[in-house]
C-alpha cells in the first residue's frame, strides 16, 4: 500500500509540475471564457456586437432592384426603401446591378396571379448567401394582394404564438432556442477530451517511463498491479481537478467580465447529471486509462503508442460522430444503444441526459455495465502489465493486444 | 545458507534459448561474478533472480526462498539499461525511487542528502537528470542501488562507460560494501575488470554454465604451462621441458612442453646453475581461460 501511495504521489506531483500540463489547464478555461462571452453576446442582441463585428464583419448590405410587369405592387413603403428598390425597365436594373448600386433584381412577371413565377437576376454565383432575401418581396406581395383585408393581413405576416407544453414537471429547456442544441453538445465534448486527456497521461506516463529506462528499478521494487493501481489513481485525480479547476475558473472569469452569472434555463443543468456525469468519468476514465495503459505496456515508444492508440480510442469517439442523433433524437435506438454499450456509453449516455429526460434505469444499468467492464478490463491489463511485455520492447501489433487482453497472450 | 541458490534454470525467448539449466549459488560476504560474452543469458540470468523474468524451468532462491515485496526492499539492483527520470530533479527522482525500497519519505530524504554529498553531487541536486554529466548520472544511479543499505547488490555491467576515475571509485566501493558483509554479484562481459575484485565466479556461454568456483582456483587449474622468470644472470641456450622463450620487460615467458611441469622446469634451471630473481607460474587471464574452455574442452554442463 506503502508503494501504491509512493506512485500515486509521484505521478500525482510529476503531472502538476510539468509545463504542458499547466499550459493546457490555463488555456483551456480562457478558450471557455471567449466562447461563452461571444454565446452571451449572441443572445443578448442578435444584430451583433462589436466582438461579434470584429470576429465576423459583414458588409453595408446593397438594395434589391423590383420590376413589377403584374402591376400588384403599387408602391414600396418606406420602411423598405432601404431593401427595396423600384426600377421602371429592365434596362435600368441591368445598368443599376452593373453599377452596383443594387445586389440583383426581382421581375415579378405578368401572369403572377396564375403561375405566381419570380425571376430573380444577380450578379455573382453563390448558392449560400442570398438565397433567403426574398422576404422582402414576399412581404410586399402580401401586403399589396391582402390590403382589403387587414386582420387577415397582420394573422398572416405574424408567426403563429406555439407554446409547447410539457408532462414532465421538471424545468424545460426551450426547444427552439440554439443553446438547447449546444448544451449537450458541450458536454459531449468536455466529457470527451476529459477521458482521452486524462486516458492519453497514462499512455505518456508509462512509454516515459519506458524510455528513460527506469522500468528495470520499478519492476524490482513493486509489482506492476502496484504501479498500475498507483498511476490509475493519480492521473484520475488529475483528471478530476482539472475539471473542477476548469469550471471554478471559467465562472470566476465570467464574475470578473462584469455578466452576471444567471444562466438561462437552457443551459441549467440538472445536479443529477454532476452526480451521473462525475461517476460516468470515472467509469469511462478506468476503461480507457486502462486499455492506454495496455498500449503503453506493449509499444516500445510513444510514437508507435500514439498509432495505437487510434485504434483503442474509436469506441470512445462513435458518439461524436452520432452527436446530432443523439441530441436530436435522444430516446431513438441508436441513442438507447450507444448509451447502453459500455465503451460509448461515458459520453453517449451523458449526450442524452444533457439533451432530454432519461429514465432512470437506463443511466444506472449503463454504470452496472460499464462497472463490470472496467472490472474486466483493468484485470486483463494488470495481466498484460507483467514484466516480460513491459521490458521485451517488441513492436505493437493490434492483433497481439486484443489476444492479451483476452488472457492468451 | 547462500544468498542465492540457482538451480537449473532455463528460459527460451521463441526459438532463442537465452538460459539453458544453470546452477550456481551465490554466499554472503562475497564478490560473485556472472561473466560471459554478449548474448550470453547473464542478463536474462540476473532477471529471472529478481523475479522480473519467470524461468520456464528450475527454481530459484534468494535471501532464503522465493522472492517476495519485502525482499525486494533488501536488494539493491543496477540494471545495464541505466535510467532515471530525465526531466525531473535529481534529489526528487532518487526521493521516490528510495521510498519505492521501503523507506519513508523523511528517510529518504536524508539518506539521499547524505549520499549526495558523499558522491559529491549535492550542489548539482536540483538539477533535472538530462543536465548532469554522464559521470554524474552513473552516481546518481549507484545512489539508487545503494541508499536503502541493501543485503544483496546486483550490477550488471558495473563499469559500463566508466572513465578510469569513476572505475576505480566504484570498485573501492564494491570492496568496501563486501567489507560490511554485503553479497555483490556483478554482471559483465569485461572479464579483465573482475579479476581483481570477484571471490568466485561462474562463467555463462549460449545459456550455459561453462566455469564455476573461486577465481583464484580457476586461474590456477588453468595455469601451469608458462611461467615467469627474472634471472640473474642469462639462461643457458639448452632448456629441457621449454617449447619457446620469449624476453618480456623484466625477464623472461617460457612455455613448457606439455607434459613437463613447473616444479621440474625450476629444479632444472636450478642445476644449470641459473642464479634466479624471481619465478612464478604465470597465472591465465579470464579472457584467455574463457577462450581456451569455448575453443578446447567444450562445456562443463
Amino acid at each position: 500500500m506503502n508503494k501504491v501511495r509512493a506512485v500515486f504521489i509521484h505521478e500525482f506531483l510529476t503531472v502538476l509540475r510539468s509545463r504542458s500540463f499547466l499550459l493546457t489547464l490555463f488555456l483551456i478555461p480562457l478558450a471557455g471564457f471567449a466562447t461563452i462571452l461571444i454565446i452571451s453576446n449572441l443572445k443578448k442582441d442578435n444584430q451583433g456586437t462589436p466582438l461579434i463585428s470584429i470576429i465576423a464583419p459583414s458588409p453595408e448590405p446593397k438594395p434589391l432592384g423590383l420590376i413589377d410587369q403584374s402591376g400588384i405592387i403599387q408602391t414600396i413603403p418606406e420602411s423598405y426603401s432601404k431593401l427595396m428598390m423600384s426600377s421602371p425597365d429592365l434596362e435600368s436594373a441591368q445598368a443599376a446591378l452593373a453599377d452596383e448600386v443594387i445586389s440583383g433584381y426581382y421581375v415579378v412577371l405578368p401572369d403572377y396571379l396564375t403561375s405566381g413565377q419570380v425571376d430573380f437576376y444577380r450578379s455573382d454565383f453563390n448558392p449560400i448567401s442570398g438565397g433567403n432575401d426574398s422576404y422582402v418581396l414576399s412581404a410586399l406581395l402580401e401586403e399589396n394582394l391582402l390590403r382589403a383585408d387587414p386582420q387577415r393581413l397582420k394573422l398572416f405576416q405574424q408567426p403563429i404564438k406555439l407554446e409547447t407544453h410539457f408532462a414532465s414537471t421538471a424545468p424545460q429547456r426551450d426547444p427552439e432556442s440554439a443553446l438547447t442544441f449546444f448544451l449537450p453538445y458541450a458536454v459531449t465534448m468536455l466529457f470527451y477530451l476529459l477521458i482521452l486527456g486524462s486516458s492519453s497521461t497514462m499512455l505518456n506516463s508509462i512509454t516515459n517511463e519506458k524510455q528513460n529506462r527506469v522500468m528495470e528499478i520499478l519492476l524490482t521494487s513493486m509489482t506492476p498491479l502496484q504501479m498500475l493501481t498507483g498511476k490509475i489513481l493519480a492521473l484520475g485525480l488529475i483528471g478530476l481537478l482539472q475539471t473542477a479547476f476548469w469550471s471554478g475558473s471559467a465562472f470566476m472569469l465570467y464574475r470578473l467580465s462584469g455578466q452576471t452569472f444567471q444562466l438561462p434555463i437552457e443551459f441549467a443543468l440538472p445536479v443529477s447529471l454532476l452526480a451521473w456525469g462525475l461517476l460516468y468519468f470515472v467509469l469511462g476514465y478506468a476503461i480507457y486509462a486502462s486499455l492506454m495503459a495496455g498500449v503503453g505496456a506493449m509499444v516500445p515508444n510513444l510514437r508507435e503508442g500514439s498509432q495505437a492508440t487510434f485504434m483503442v480510442i474509436i469506441p470512445l469517439m462513435i458518439p461524436l460522430f452520432f452527436i446530432n442523433t443523439l441530441i436530436s433524437a435522444p430516446n431513438g435506438s441508436i441513442s438507447m444503444f450507444l448509451s447502453l454499450f459500455p465503451l460509448t456509453a461515458p459520453i453517449a449516455m451523458l449526450t442524452r441526459l444533457a439533451a432530454t429526460q432519461v429514465p432512470f434505469w437506463q443511466p444506472a444499468l449503463a454504470a452496472v455495465l460499464q462497472t463490470g467492464t472496467a472490472i474486466l478490463v483493468v484485470r486483463a491489463i494488470a495481466g498484460l502489465f507483467r514484466a516480460q511485455t513491459l521490458l521485451s520492447g517488441q513492436a505493437f501489433k493490434m492483433k497481439l493486444f486484443f489476444r492479451a487482453l483476452a488472457g492468451k497472450a | 545458507m547462500p544468498t542465492i541458490e540457482v538451480k537449473q534454470i532455463s528460459k527460451r525467448f521463441g526459438q532463442q534459448i537465452a538460459v539453458d539449466h544453470a546452477s550456481f549459488t551465490v554466499d554472503p560476504g562475497e564478490i560473485f561474478a556472472l561473466l560471459g560474452p554478449n548474448g550470453a543469458g547473464k542478463t536474462t540470468a540476473i532477471r529471472i533472480i529478481l523475479d522480473i523474468f519467470k524461468a520456464d524451468s528450475g527454481t530459484v532462491s534468494v535471501l532464503g526462498g522465493p522472492m517476495t515485496e519485502e525482499k525486494k526492499n533488501r536488494l539493491g539492483y543496477l540494471p545495464e539499461e541505466r535510467g532515471l527520470y530525465q526531466d525531473v530533479q535529481m534529489d526528487r527522482s532518487l526521493v521516490y525511487l528510495a521510498t519505492l525500497k521501503g523507506l519513508s519519505a523523511a528517510d529518504a530524504s536524508r539518506k539521499v542528502d547524505e549520499m549526495l554529498k558523499r558522491f559529491e553531487l549535492y550542489d548539482h541536486r536540483k538539477k533535472k537528470i538530462k543536465e548532469l554529466s554522464k559521470g554524474m548520472q552513473q552516481k546518481a544511479q549507484l545512489i539508487v542501488t545503494l541508499i536503502h543499505d541493501p543485503e544483496l547488490i546486483i550490477i550488471d555491467e558495473p563499469f559500463s562507460a566508466l572513465d578510469p576515475v569513476n572505475t576505480q571509485m566504484v570498485k573501492d566501493l564494491l570492496r568496501e560494501e563486501r567489507e560490511k558483509g554485503k553479497c555483490i554479484v556483478m554482471c559483465t562481459h569485461q572479464m579483465h575488470q573482475v579479476e581483481e575484485l570477484a571471490d568466485r565466479l561462474v562463467l555463462i556461454n549460449e545459456g550455459k554454465v561453462v566455469l564455476y568456483g573461486g577465481l583464484q582456483e580457476i586461474r590456477r587449474s588453468y595455469s601451469g604451462q608458462e611461467v615467469h622468470v627474472h634471472a640473474l644472470t642469462d639462461l643457458p641456450v639448452e632448456l629441457p621441458g621449454a617449447v619457446r622463450v620469449e624476453k618480456d620487460n623484466s625477464g623472461y615467458r617460457i612455455h613448457l612442453e606439455p607434459s613437463a611441469t613447473p616444479q621440474a622446469f625450476l629444479q632444472t634451471l636450478v642445476e644449470r646453475g641459473v642464479q634466479l630473481d624471481k619465478f612464478e607460474i604465470a597465472m591465465p587471464t579470464l579472457d584467455e581461460i574463457f577462450i581456451q574452455v569455448v575453443t578446447t574442452e567444450g562445456n562443463l554442463q
